[in-house]
């Protein structure tokens, strides 16, 4: 066959793919041996087939396939991860919030290094601790309500006494300041002063839950208590 | 692996997460094939979706008998790159004055290149240059031969022209590409 430079390069691929016929491909290499030009075609043509046929694919974006799907079958649900019992832990679990609970995680285990005795472990028992919080709470509420019912008693006893006549609540004798050399009568009048006396000693006492209530009470009695009925008649009504 | 046949029929009856493993298999081709051919990554990621969102919507028209599924996705994307040729000839032609001063090229930001993207060698930029300056027909044909990797009877199937003209167009296509590398400087390997 008498082989050219047209056939050359109209069979070029088919050389290069191995498609020509024996005798096809004996009469291009022939030419091709003989022809500058078709040689330097076919090396080009050559190298360019294989180059191309080993070039790696491009990359696609990465967020293609996403925005594909996303077109499809709409905007795309979270993973079940994410859900459920355990949603709210990507919430929580940002820098701030992770700092804080890893703060709180540390001292924590630093009190409990701190107390490592057995008894204080046990003291950390649950049930020990609804124990202690439920005695507290009553021991706080008694001493409330002894405190509440002290000021009771302090303010019947002002109120009743400031409804007394002012000429009752004079002192009728003080012993302490009067002087040594007075007559025998005299001392025979401090009898009932000394009685009321005592008796505001006692009658407050009796009731008193609070210090400072029944102190101040055992002061302004002394001075102000007229008679032993006016006492027997609070505390009866006491 | 499921092959694409079943994934096809379980995407008919609505099944999302073989839609997802269909698009996963596929998309890397399509994007190649769509970047290949208008040398634009931006343009071939917006056609690669436009691909797909054509697929999802006439997958139910599919049957096995147009051949198997890559060839009709390869139909698909062929097709839409000629629509997007067509409506984008006139900016090409404008582009046409920019391959006339190569300078200009310098100008692309790095980020954009298509080296970057690819993360391909100089090698495949310049011959991506040297595909742009091919006509689209030939282009095409090379393209699905040489880097898609089509046999000629697929080739056929995907631009419905006789075997004839598609060995035609490839052997034109490969000699016209390596003529346009030589004069680019481009050595052959």
């Amino acid at each position: 066959m008498d082989w050219n430079c047209t056939l050359t390069e109209e069979r070029l691929s088919d050389f290069i793919e191995g498609a020509l016929a024996p005798e096809d491909a004996a009469a291009f290499s022939a030419h091709t041996k003989t022809c500058a030009v078709c040689a330097k075609l076919v090396a080009q043509v050559s190298g360019l087939v294989s180059r191309m046929q080993h070039t790696a694919p491009v990359e696609e974006p990465p967020l293609l396939v996403g925005k594909i799907l996303e077109a499809t079958l709409g905007p795309r649900k979270r993973k079940p991860v994410s859900q459920g019992w355990f949603g709210w832990i990507p919430a929580i679990w940002q820098p701030r919030f992770a700092m804080g609970i890893v703060t709180v995680a540390a001292s924590v285990l630093i009190i409990f290094h701190a107390a490592g005795s057995p008894a204080a472990r046990t003291s950390l028992n649950p049930v020990n601790l609804v124990r202690g919080a439920n005695r507290q709470i009553h021991l706080t509420y008694a001493h409330g309500a002894k405190f509440v019912n002290g000021l009771r008693v302090v303010y019947e006893i002002q109120s009743r006494l400031s409804s007394q006549p002012e000429s009752m609540s004079e002192p009728i004798s003080v012993p302490a300041t009067r002087p040594s050399g007075e007559s025998q009568p005299g001392h025979h009048e401090q009898q009932p002063s000394t009685e009321p006396h005592e008796k505001s000693q006692t009658v407050p006492h009796s009731n008193r839950r609070d210090g400072r209530g029944g102190a101040e009470m055992a002061i302004m009695l002394p001075n102000r208590f007229p008679s032993s009925s006016s006492i027997s008649a609070l505390r009866s009504s006491l | 692996m499921e092959p694409d046949a079943q994934l096809v029929q379980l995407c008919i009856r609505g099944d999302g997460p073989s839609w997802e493993e269909l698009v996963r298999r596929h998309t890397r081709r399509v994007f190649n094939l769509c970047y290949r051919f208008t040398g634009n990554p931006t343009s071939a990621e917006d056609l690669s979706q436009e691909v797909f969102l054509r697929i999802f919507r006439t997958l139910p028209s599919y049957q096995s008998s147009q051949g198997a599924f890559p060839t009709w996705l390869t139909s698909v994307t062929r097709n839409l790159l000629v629509d997007h040729y067509r409506r984008t000839r006139r900016d090409r032609m404008t582009d046409s004055i920019d391959d006339a001063m190569p300078q200009l090229e310098e100008k692309h930001s790095p980020a954009r290149s298509p080296d970057k993207l690819a993360q391909a060698s100089e090698l495949s930029a310049q011959l991506q240059r040297g595909l742009a300056r091919l006509s689209p027909e030939l282009r095409e044909a090379v393209i699905l031969r040489d880097l898609q990797g089509l046999d000629y009877a697929e080739i056929r199937g995907v631009l419905q022209v006789p075997e004839g003209t598609v060995k035609s167009r490839i052997n034109r296509g490969r000699i016209e590409l390596a003529r346009i590398l030589e004069e680019m400087g481009v050595r052959p390997a």
